[in-house]
């Protein structure tokens, strides 16, 4: 196409290009886009055809849900339960890769195989059992049961490995030789050069936590231990005509998520080209 | 290390192993009557008629997304692997929707299938094409679901190709280019086959995610399955055996059977892939 094509025709293939990934971007930025037109409508704009498309910045909507629920309690929920398992699954693989790079002992790398088995165990084998620990542990329905069953982060414990592997021996043995025990080296050499690791580990876990859904509904029914994609469920089957009131519930679960993302875009990206999920 | 190991342990581990013991085992929830019964439960489970129609939509689901997801994240891939501020925003807007909580963003494409009201009706009257009764129809059911599921994970599918895109030496494609080979024979001879491992993680990944398919289906079909079991996929059902009737070792047969699947389906397809699967 290069031999006998000129300025122009070039210039149209490029003004093509632009008009149709524009076209593209926008088809998928549309549902979100008119989730918050219709959070915003006055009355009159919901049931009409063709559909509205303007917003009205009617906040009625928005107050209605926020009295109607406990929305502060479902979002409090949320918020205690992606905190507490980031602490929890941050610790863990903390010590678990540190375990399986800087000492040496026998069966490591069966050790550390077995952590890479859990890969292969497909969620859905561990959604009947894991209920039924749960209610032999007598922790159904509550926060813990939510938060607990993520405690273990198998790609927490790969992406650490990988970077304290990639540490030089001698940022050891020189912290050694100071007199340096294993937690204080740990604490004051190694986490702060995995900064970056950690807080992309953190960032997938908060994600996935935030938009868990399946879990939370088959092991909680008391609405004050439900996180909020539970609650808008809820809300979906019993107000199925209420579409402003939905959708203002819809755009504020959603719009925390949107928020960071747009800020820090560039991490998540970067996870993504490396093929790594949201495990949801 | 260890307490890495007591999460991992109690909530993979021992559900794995708990999994298969509850198939075979009549368990009860507030009893200590748990008796062996053998195969008894598989054989209930593909007795049910219910079992069959969800496995049908469950592959048929695959079937409708595997190709789309693979054939669009390509074109979309191509079409913006351009070095600017614009196509990265693009990227951005293709992206955003995969880290929204699947709920909450259900809503607005709800009320975009309501035939009504909805914005893909007025689209379609606006060009004189026939419309549709969206997630009422049984027979459009699914496919909306799919449409749903396209826009919530494409842009998973888009970044990893574009970073496979971005490994690709320029050189080469610039040298077939002076050689006369056309837009289309650069593609077809080059940038396919040095895709074609990343197309195939991705057919697995995708594979894989539409065989586990439960929240989409749960908030469009308000938590039923319907309209007449269309929406019905293997995951919901096993949800509905266990957690809304109480048949505990019946569904986790069946969630032993679903791994079975998608354990068969992997390895089909890694022995496909052998065949045309081109590593560097």
């Amino acid at each position: 196409m290069n031999s006998a094509s000129g300025p122009s025709r070039r210039l149209m293939l490029k003004g093509s290009r632009v008009v149709i990934s524009l076209a593209i971007g926008l088809a998928f930025l549309f549902p979100l886009y008119i989730a918050f037109v219709t959070s915003m409508d006055t009355a009159a704009h919901v049931f009409v055809y063709p559909p509205h498309l303007i917003p009205d910045f009617n906040f009625h909507p928005y107050v209605r849900v926020w009295h109607m629920g406990r929305w502060m309690m479902y979002f409090r929920n949320t918020v205690f339960i992606a905190f507490t398992t980031i602490v929890i699954a941050l610790t863990t693989s903390v010590f678990g890769a540190y375990a399986l790079s800087f000492f040496q002992f026998k069966g490591r790398n069966v050790v550390f195989m077995l952590v890479l088995l859990v890969l292969m165990v497909p969620s859905e084998a561990l959604l009947i059992p894991n209920y039924v620990i749960l209610h032999e542990m007598n922790l159904l329905n509550t926060l813990w049961a939510q938060i607990l069953p993520f405690g273990g982060s198998v790609y927490g414990v790969f992406l650490l490995r990988q970077f304290f592997l990639s540490m030089p021996q001698a940022y050891w043995d020189a912290a050694r030789i100071d007199g340096a025990s294993h937690l204080r080296f740990l604490w004051s050499i190694a986490l702060p050069q995995a900064k970056s690791a950690l807080f992309t580990i953190a960032l997938y876990i908060f994600i996935g936590s935030w938009n868990s859904f399946q879990w939370p509904l088959i092991v909680t029914v008391s609405h004050n231990v439900q996180p909020l994609e539970v609650e808008v469920s809820r809300l979906m089957l019993a107000h199925s005509v209420a579409w402003r009131r939905l959708s203002a519930a819809g755009i504020m679960t959603t719009m925390p998520l949107v928020i960071l993302f747009l800020f820090i875009q560039r991490h998540i990206i970067r996870g993504v080209s490396r093929g790594e999920g949201i495990n949801e | 290390m260890l307490p890495m190991f007591a999460f991992l342990l109690v909530f993979t581990y021992l559900p794995a192993g708990v999994s298969l013991v509850l198939g075979f085992f009549h368990y009860h929830l507030l009893g200590v009557n748990t008796t062996f019964g053998g195969l008894s439960d598989f054989k209930e489970a593909v007795s049910y008629s219910v079992f069959w129609i969800a496995l049908k939509n469950t592959l048929l689901y695959a079937l409708y997304m595997i190709p789309t997801t693979i054939i669009l994240a390509v074109a979309i891939a191509v079409l913006i692997d351009q070095k600017s501020r614009f196509y990265g925003m693009i990227r951005t807007f293709v992206l955003l929707p995969y880290i929204t909580p699947v709920i909450a963003t259900s809503i607005g494409w709800l009320w975009m299938f309501n035939p009504q009201y909805g914005v893909l009706n007025a689209v379609l009257h606006a060009l004189h094409l026939p419309t549709s009764q969206w997630l009422l129809s049984p027979s459009m059911a699914m496919p909306s679901v799919a449409l749903y599921t396209l826009w919530h994970g494409l842009g998973f599918n888009v970044v990893i190709v574009l970073s496979a895109l971005s490994n690709i030496p320029r050189q080469v494609l610039e040298a077939a280019a002076i050689d006369g080979a056309s837009a289309w024979t650069r593609f077809r001879k080059i940038m396919l086959p040095l895709l074609s491992p990343t197309l195939f993680f991705l057919v697995i990944v995708t594979t894989i995610a539409t065989l586990q398919a439960f929240s989409q289906v749960y908030a469009l079909s308000g938590g039923q399955g319907g309209p007449e079991y269309a929406t019905t996929t293997l995951l919901l059902l096993i949800y509905q055996t266990a957690f809304q009737y109480f048949h505990f070792s019946y569904a986790a047969s069946m969630a032993i059977l679903l791994v079975l699947l998608i354990l068969g389906l992997t390895l089909v397809q890694n022995w496909i892939s052998k065949r045309w699967v081109f590593y560097q």
